[in-house]
């Protein structure tokens, strides 16, 4: 197999520390200085590049596309459209919906509909302007309300196959019911609330290189979350054997769940096996935009009935995601979103309607948080309202209605394990409140507006908000969820080695240090060598649902106790006496603590492998509504809940519209942090993207066009508009979980958004009912 | 992006010899013109580098006059001891805009000339009239969130971003141009051009022509002025709105003042309304937010931008408030 000449990713070397050590990404500082190779530095001295011609309509009818010119340009050695995919045309995560190079119809502006190979970047790219393709513009369908209604015109005229049923424009309805959502209550208050486009905002763009192979197939060195989903699409479009494609992780800068959908993998492995070149692609800031599935923008509608005393009496709630115009992984967003529509709290009687719609918008699909994020915004906001309708505090509020190991979702599920809501709250509260902003003097870097020296603490309320959140952890709803793990052991120059092979993609969340510190563990062994991620192992599910440390984690504890197994079996055949014994500090080690034997001088030149898949604990579909009375919706389809909540201190220039968060106070439970420092970057990382999903980030659609394609447009907090944070970690344990751990990821994104909007509605006294919150909200101008 | 030359020469004459046709663009620190090439917005056939130059000066005459060279990075303007102390509010302006990385790119002649940040300007796939001269505002009815409130005409309500040019107007600043009838000066406020029914033409400046310097008169006062930008985060963003002033008092009463407004209007808009509402006025709130409302009392807004009239409004009365407190 040919290499690319540039050199793996750095970072794949040993970590150091055991579990529950601290210890520092190695990739870490390779990524600070600049010296980690990322996707994008892929390199090899034959390769050509390829470009993507995309579409300039939110809709239009393709009636042909020549790419005669183009393909006559010196330097261009392929232009390829549809007729050119020898396999599938159409892919997709959970359904075949998405044409790999436009058929008949582009469904959204920025659809791939053909690419170009070429000797240049550039010469690529000028052909493919030179591709005449003839389109007859249709009125786009962009409103995700008004593509609900049974008049509009479908986005899917002829679906690829059965979906969801819904009907029409719905990709996916999910209805859960249960007890009588018909009662009555003391106090009713309602709401609508609207969610904008979020995008992943990864630092590193789509790319990938592709190098044809002697055996007909091709290696694809990619940045993704999942080799092994990658495979299976570019296989079935290539109309190869999945054994003929094979992947290997290239450096990740980023991904938050926009590398979940495939996006040049397979045009790169097209143009490589037309070319019998290498094929490198790189989608440039703008293009990467247009590359890649955002969060959901939602509207919801929620009722909150409840007692004089704050008990909830029922729920409901109506939210409608917009799903742009293919499938993704939609229709799991939609059954979180319905799942968690009431937040964690106890309620008896729910009635949810989770819509999901096909438009001609940018298609949206896995984004952290994954359905929870919009749904939290709602509900914190209601208990907001409720709290101020019943003059109770929005905190003890929330506590009286808090879920409890033992509750029940508004799915009938029992949750499990350890579920502290209230003491999450009680925490946040407690903590002690920052100091109030000083009269006397001021720091700029401080105020609303920070530098920009906007106020001098004129106009500036400060306001403390709240919110807890939750959401599933691991694929839900009866997905077969599993990861694989090969562990070696053997002696290298005298020394003991264990080297852990996955197809685990790390992505920037600090797996390749929790693997190692596994391995480290479990066999006593020092020098831990993580082998690069690839499909010559079997899957490791994806690097989403925070699942990874679960699933990936499980799977090396399971090998690594395999090994060890066998060292003991090899130390008992040997006439050792090893009932109860461990390994440890490179020694066999009985129950008693006495030293049996070492590890090295046992295995000589012998080396152990095992391989071990784990599987989490089995979960159930919902029920569907099939005209049954009764609950329905119902089910035990998620296999494990995180929580987090968080309190904002927030300073509002309430004439200017400024917003500077002073504090954010954040309680996590983690079940386990096997890197403790991994686990506060997580919380603290998570907790700012919910920041800028509450205050500015917001990807701007007019009539499916998106209007800020650049990091100069699109904004993210910067490190000025990010406060200090006190972050509580809980170690509950989860008995069901490996080493009691709970996934650590999504949760502080959930509850950061609608906590800052608490705050600035608490500064305000405005309603405040769509996040991002722009200037003139809080102004009210 | 279109093929193109490009040329890199010593001398200004040659400069200007190489641009007069409107195909040829000046290359600078190219923060902005080559982000616009990549949209496909602007479409030169050659760039004329004008780093060879020798623009990268800052100095004093005999009679305090500061001539700052179009060649100096925004950077290095923002931090020089001159402009620190004797036009405050110029360095703010200007370390209020971009990022780190772009300022030690961008020149005092290119930030002078960035283009708008409208967003169907940089989209070649609609109308625009600047861009694309008959063909249409979509702006007025589409997404007009940060655009004018003041000046702009029904072809075109595009915004001015720049924060520097906010200032410079403040301070009455004075552009040395050369083009091919030789080196001459232009007033920084008879620069700009309101749109009108041609908002394609952005400047007075003749084709070809190169900014060289910008003068800065003498004024006193100005070492008491201030910047004041809003913006949607704290670092690296465009303003929404933003005011430059500086303030002069005499007991009770506003000797002189200078005003400008940044992001809303299509040019840097120097408030002389109400600096003439000001000027031998008392020194208070009440008079300063009078004074703001007069200059507004023309805006036009539209449907998502009215939050202007309120958000400068504010900041003009915080602005002048301070500068009058340590009067």
């Amino acid at each position: 197999m040919s290499v690319p000449t540039t050199q793996r990713p750095t970072g794949t070397e040993t970590a150091t520390g055991r579990l529950g050590d601290i210890t520092l990404l190695p990739d870490g500082i390779p990524k600070v200085t600049g010296d980690f190779a990322y996707s994008s530095d892929l390199w090899m001295d034959d390769m050509l590049w390829g470009v993507t011609l995309r579409s300039p309509h939110p809709r239009a009818r393709v009636r042909s596309i020549d790419i005669g010119a183009a393909l006559a340009t010196a330097g261009v050695t392929a232009v390829l459209t549809h007729e050119d995919v020898p396999g599938s045309k159409y892919y997709g995560l959970e359904i075949a919906d998405q044409p790999v190079l436009a058929v008949d119809e582009v469904r959204y502006t920025g659809e791939p509909v053909a690419i170009v190979a070429a000797d240049h970047p550039e010469t690529a790219r000028r052909a493919a302007a030179k591709i005449v393709v003839d389109y007859e513009v249709l009125d786009p369908i962009t409103d995700s309300r008004a593509a609900m209604s049974p008049d509009s015109p479908l986005v899917h005229a002829t679906p690829t196959q059965d979906h969801y049923p819904g009907g029409g424009n719905i990709l996916r309805h999910v209805r859960i019911r249960r007890g009588d959502p018909t009662l009555t209550a003391d106090v009713v208050v309602t709401g609508e609330y609207d969610v904008g486009m979020q995008d992943q905002a990864f630092l590193g763009p789509e790319s990938g290189l592709a190098v044809p192979a002697e055996d007909g197939g091709v290696d694809l060195f990619i940045a993704t979350q999942w080799l092994h989903v990658d495979q299976r699409q570019v296989a079935e479009s290539l109309g190869l054997p999945e054994d003929k494609v094979r992947l290997s992780l290239a450096g990740v800068g980023g991904a938050f769940g926009a590398r979940e959908d495939v996006s040049m993998q397979i045009h790169a492995c097209l143009l490589a096996l037309r070319t019998n070149k290498p094929i490198k692609m790189v989608y440039s800031r703008e293009e990467s935009f247009y590359g890649h599935v955002h969060r959901h923008p939602a509207t919801m509608r929620y009722e909150h009935g409840a007692n004089r005393d704050g008990t909830l009496v029922y729920v409901k709630c109506e939210v409608v995601l917009d799903g742009g115009a293919y499938a993704s992984s939609s229709p799991a967003v939609v059954s979180n979103a319905a799942s968690f529509a009431v937040g964690p709290y106890n309620c008896d009687n729910v009635l949810i309607d989770g819509y999901i719609l096909y438009t001609n918008n940018p298609p949206c699909g896995a984004m952290r948080g994954f359905g929870a994020v919009q749904v939290c915004f709602g509900h914190e906001s209601q208990m907001d309202k409720l709290a101020a309708a019943l003059g109770i505090d929005p905190v003890e509020l929330r506590i009286h209605n808090a879920m409890a190991e033992g509750s029940l979702m508004p799915t009938g599920q029992v949750v499990e394990g350890a579920a502290p809501v209230a003491e999450l709250l009680r925490r946040v509260k407690d903590a002690p409140l920052p100091a109030a902003a000083p009269t006397d003097s001021y720091d700029l870097r401080a105020l609303p507006g920070g530098v920009s020296n906007t106020t001098h603490g004129e106009g500036v309320r400060r306001g403390v908000g709240y919110a807890v959140g939750f959401k599933n952890v691991g694929y839900s709803e009866g997905f077969d969820d599993f990861s694989t793990a090969r562990v070696r052991l053997e002696v290298v120059g005298g020394e003991l080695v264990a080297t852990v092979h996955t197809a685990a993609a790390e992505v920037g969340q600090g797996l390749i240090t929790v693997m190692a510190q596994i391995a480290r563990t479990e066999l006593g062994v020092e020098q831990v060598i993580n082998q690069p991620a690839d499909t010559s192992i079997g899957t490791a599910g994806s690097t989403s649902a925070s699942r990874q440390t679960y699933c990936t984690g499980g799977a090396v504890q399971a090998a690594c106790e395999a090994v060890r197994d066998g060292i003991l079996a090899m130390a008992s055949a040997r006439g050792l006496s090893v009932e109860g014994a461990a390994l440890r500090d490179g020694k066999i080690v009985a129950a008693d603590g006495a030293a049996v034997a070492s590890v090295a001088d046992l295995l000589g030149e012998e080396i152990v492998e095992e391989t071990r898949e784990f599987h989490h604990r089995p979960t159930e579909p919902l029920t569907r509504d099939l005209g049954a009375p009764g609950d329905i919706g119902q089910g035990a389809a998620h296999l494990q809940f995180a929580f987090a909540a968080h309190r904002v201190v927030a300073d509002v220039d309430v004439e200017l519209g400024l917003v500077r968060l002073v504090e954010v106070t954040t309680a996590q439970d983690v079940g386990k942090a096997l890197n403790p420092l991994s686990v506060v970057g997580q919380i603290q990382g998570g907790t700012t993207q919910g920041i800028g999903l509450a205050l500015m980030e917001e990807i701007q659609v007019k009539d499916g066009k998106i209007r800020n394609p650049s990091f100069t447009d699109y904004l993210i907090p910067t490190i000025l508009d990010t406060p200090p944070m006190q972050v509580q970690v809980l170690e509950l344990g989860d008995p069901h979980a490996p080493y009691g751990l709970r996934g650590v990821g999504e949760p502080p994104t959930i509850s950061s958004t609608p906590a800052v909007v608490s705050a600035l509605r608490a500064a305000t006294g405005r309603p405040l009912t769509r996040v991002p919150v722009r200037p003139e909200h809080i102004t009210g101008t | 992006m279109r093929q193109f030359g490009y040329e890199r020469p010593e001398y200004a004459a040659d400069a200007v010899a190489l641009a007069e046709r409107p195909e040829v663009r000046y290359l600078a620190g190219g923060t902005n013109l080559v982000d616009l090439m990549k949209l496909g917005v602007e479409t030169p056939d050659l760039l004329v580098d004008v780093s060879a130059l020798p623009y990268e000066f800052v100095q004093e005459d005999l009679d305090g006059l500061v001539r700052i060279g179009a060649g100096v990075r925004n950077s290095d303007l923002a931090a020089h001891a001159l402009i620190r102390s004797r036009y405050p509010v110029l360095a703010q302006a200007v370390l209020a805009g971009a990022s780190g990385q772009l300022r030690n790119m961008a020149t005092v002649g290119g930030n002078l000339l960035q283009r708008t940040r409208c967003v169907y300007f940089q989209d070649v796939s609609k109308p625009c009239n600047k861009r694309m001269p008959g063909s249409g505002c979509p702006a007025r009815k589409g997404d007009h969130h940060n655009l004018a409130i003041l000046g702009a005409s029904d072809q075109c309500i595009a915004t001015n971003p720049s924060d520097m040019a906010v200032a410079l107007t403040a301070l009455d600043a004075v552009v040395h141009v050369q083009d091919h009838a030789g080196p001459h000066e232009v007033p920084l406020a008879e620069l700009y051009r309101l749109p009108g029914s041609d908002p394609q033409r952005e400047t007075t400046l003749a084709p070809g022509a190169l900014i060289t310097a910008v003068d800065l008169p003498t004024l006193p006062f100005a070492r008491r002025s201030r910047y004041r930008k809003a913006r949607e985060r704290a670092s690296y963003s465009f303003a929404i709105g933003s005011v430059a002033a500086a303030l002069d008092v005499e007991g009770d009463v506003v000797r002189d003042v200078r005003l400008a407004f940044g992001a809303v209007a299509p040019v840097p808009w120097r408030a002389r309304t109400a600096e003439a509402a000001l000027v031998g006025g008392p020194v208070n709130e009440e008079a300063f937010r009078a004074a703001a409302e007069a200059e507004l009392a023309a805006a036009e807004p539209l449907r998502d931008n009215a939050y202007k009239v309120p958000l400068i409004t504010n900041l003009v009365v915080r602005t002048l408030a301070e500068l009058a407190a340590g009067s």
